[in-house]
């Protein structure tokens, strides 16, 4: 409403101009009359007016375009990114309808095919829950440092353990060893008291000392494994540590470490053969 | 002058109909291909899984159609499907939507539980009276690609010390950073496995699913509008969105292989 009655007061104006000024300009050739002068000031100043007026519609104008632009840009935008996928939701249609016949229900028919999916199932279930095991085993959960010990199919003990860093280490020659604990299923290979660590080479590289020859006896190291350390293969063991401020935490070279009142009772409850689940 | 202006603002005019028009026209086109995208991947799934059955007697007929029958070939379906996965030698995940839950599986063993607080699912897949789609899921999908907002592997370098004189020892790391997690695993049957993390509450939380979110779309879209400009129906994906707590989400997301193994019951 506000916009129609301006613009039909500027039209008026426009028409009063149109209507005036050229006349003024034929006849005197562009140069006022002094008699005219108080009619050619409000005359100017009513152009002026009109100019002025004019440059903010056309200021208005294009906001008003640029806004309307933006707005349905935005709104085709949002409609492709947002609103197609959701009507692909509503395209297929349910090409059969469900039942729930009772008639269907009695027929001797649907009886042997529901009773044989039945037995099917039954069959399914008891094969699937055989690949848990009885006995003891034990599961890491690597992303939250965190085992838990399972003894008859039931949870016996859980606590906070230590994992693999995922450190790259990279020596000047570009030989590389990544610290992670792997993933699966293993089994207790080996179980061992008052352990002692064999020092592989990454570990004197890791500190920056020199290599000792393989049967060095400076790659043992007695007292860093804790009490107990059980051996899962490839040199991977759960073992304790001397480093307890950091259980809980990521800081390891693969293997899990425990602290030492669940590793003793890890180690007391897990026999050789026993399964590690690690993920 | 004046016929000029009067020209220019009607040759400005028809330009805009036009490019109205134009620009309607192909948001009409792309959403009706679009639209023709879910019929297509049906058909196909159809065609790759439905089994033929000769037996088309009445009672045969009747029988497809019941929900208890279709119910228990679903439970099938998804004990065939966790069996196979628990005989492969591989870290799989099984989605239960019946339940709301996601369990972590190694070989039958089930590591680890986590409660869904939320989830959608393509209408395709809720299809439970298609026979392909059934089938479809009777087999575990194989995931081919995934998009996440962590690390699959957090590596750090470090570049081993010359002598023991630059040897630092380690320092204790910092687990107090909490990064957002959200992932698409995108499998091979076609259908998308959307994880979403539960907690909301924090800004940067609220805008880095908003930025995952949109990324997706955009090349979704993207990829639909070549398609759409080749004349052919843009690809469509059924999807599963779920939403978990995030430290569940982080432990699903790096406990599964890369070519991890899912098995859903809807």
């Amino acid at each position: 409403m506000l916009w129609t009655n301006k613009l039909s007061e500027m039209e008026d104006e426009k028409i009063i101009n149109e209507g005036t000024q050229p006349e003024i300009e034929k006849s005197t050739g562009g140069v006022y009359p002094e008699n005219d002068r108080s009619i050619d000031m409000h005359d100017t100043t009513l152009w002026e007016k009109f100019r002025a007026r004019k440059v903010l519609f056309g200021i208005a104008r294009f906001l008003f375009i640029s806004i309307c632009t933006i707005v349905v840009v935005f709104s085709l935008i949002l409609f492709i990114l947002y609103g197609v996928p959701v009507l692909k939701e509503f395209a297929p249609k349910q090409t059969k309808e469900i039942a729930d016949n009772k008639d269907l229900k009695k027929d001797q028919d649907y009886k042997k095919k529901i009773g044989l999916i039945t037995k099917d199932i039954q069959r399914l279930s008891l094969k699937y829950n055989t690949y848990t095991p009885g006995q003891s085993y034990i599961v890491v959960n690597t992303t939250e440092n965190r085992f838990y010990l399972y003894k008859n199919k039931q949870l016996i003990r859980e606590g906070s353990c230590s994992t693999g860093s995922y450190k790259k280490l990279q020596t000047a020659g570009g030989k590389t060893w990544t610290f992670k604990t792997p993933r699966g299923k293993f089994t207790i290979e080996n179980k061992r008291t008052h352990p002692a660590w064999h020092r592989p080479d990454w570990s004197f590289i890791e500190e920056g000392e020199p290599i000792p020859p393989k049967d060095s006896p400076l790659r043992w190291e007695a007292r860093v494994l804790g009490d107990y350390a059980m051996d899962l293969g490839d040199s991977y063991m759960i073992h304790g540590t001397i480093y307890k401020r950091f259980l809980g935490m990521p800081v390891t070279h693969g293997c899990v470490r425990l602290n030492d009142e669940d590793l003793e009772f890890v180690f007391n409850t897990l026999n050789i053969g026993s399964k590690v689940y690690i993920f | 002058m004046e016929t000029e202006v009067t020209k220019k603002k009607s040759r400005r005019k028809t330009t805009f109909i036009l490019l109205s028009c134009v620009i309607s026209a192909f948001v009409i086109y792309y959403s009706v291909m679009s639209m023709k995208g879910p019929a297509q991947k049906l058909e196909e799934i159809k065609k790759e899984f439905e089994t033929k059955t000769t037996d088309k007697s009445d009672i045969n007929r009747r029988i497809i159609k019941d929900s208890a029958y279709l119910r228990l070939l679903k439970e099938r379906a998804f004990l065939q499907s966790s069996i196979v996965l628990a005989e492969t030698d591989s870290i799989y995940l099984i989605i239960n939507l019946a339940d709301s839950t996601a369990n972590i599986g190694i070989f039958g063993v089930v590591v680890h539980k986590a409660k869904l607080s939320e989830f959608q699912i393509s209408k395709i897949l809720k299809m439970s009276n298609e026979s392909a789609i059934l089938s479809m899921l009777a087999t575990p999908l194989t995931i081919s690609h995934s998009f996440a907002t962590i690390k699959k592997e957090p590596v750090i370098f470090q570049m081993a010390p010359k002598d023991t004189s630059e040897y630092k020892p380690d320092i204790m790391p910092d687990t107090t950073i909490t990064e957002p997690v959200n992932y698409i695993l995108e499998t091979d049957k076609g259908v998308r496995i959307y994880v979403y993390q539960e907690e909301n509450a924090k800004i940067d939380d609220r805008i880095s699913q908003f930025k995952f979110d949109l990324n997706s779309r955009l090349n979704d879209t993207w990829s639909a509008l070549k398609s759409v400009a080749a004349f052919k129906v843009p690809d469509y994906h059924p999807f599963i969105k779920i939403k978990l707590p995030r430290t569940d989400a982080k432990i699903i997301y790096r406990a599964l292989p890369r070519s991890g193994q899912i098995a859903v019951f809807s």
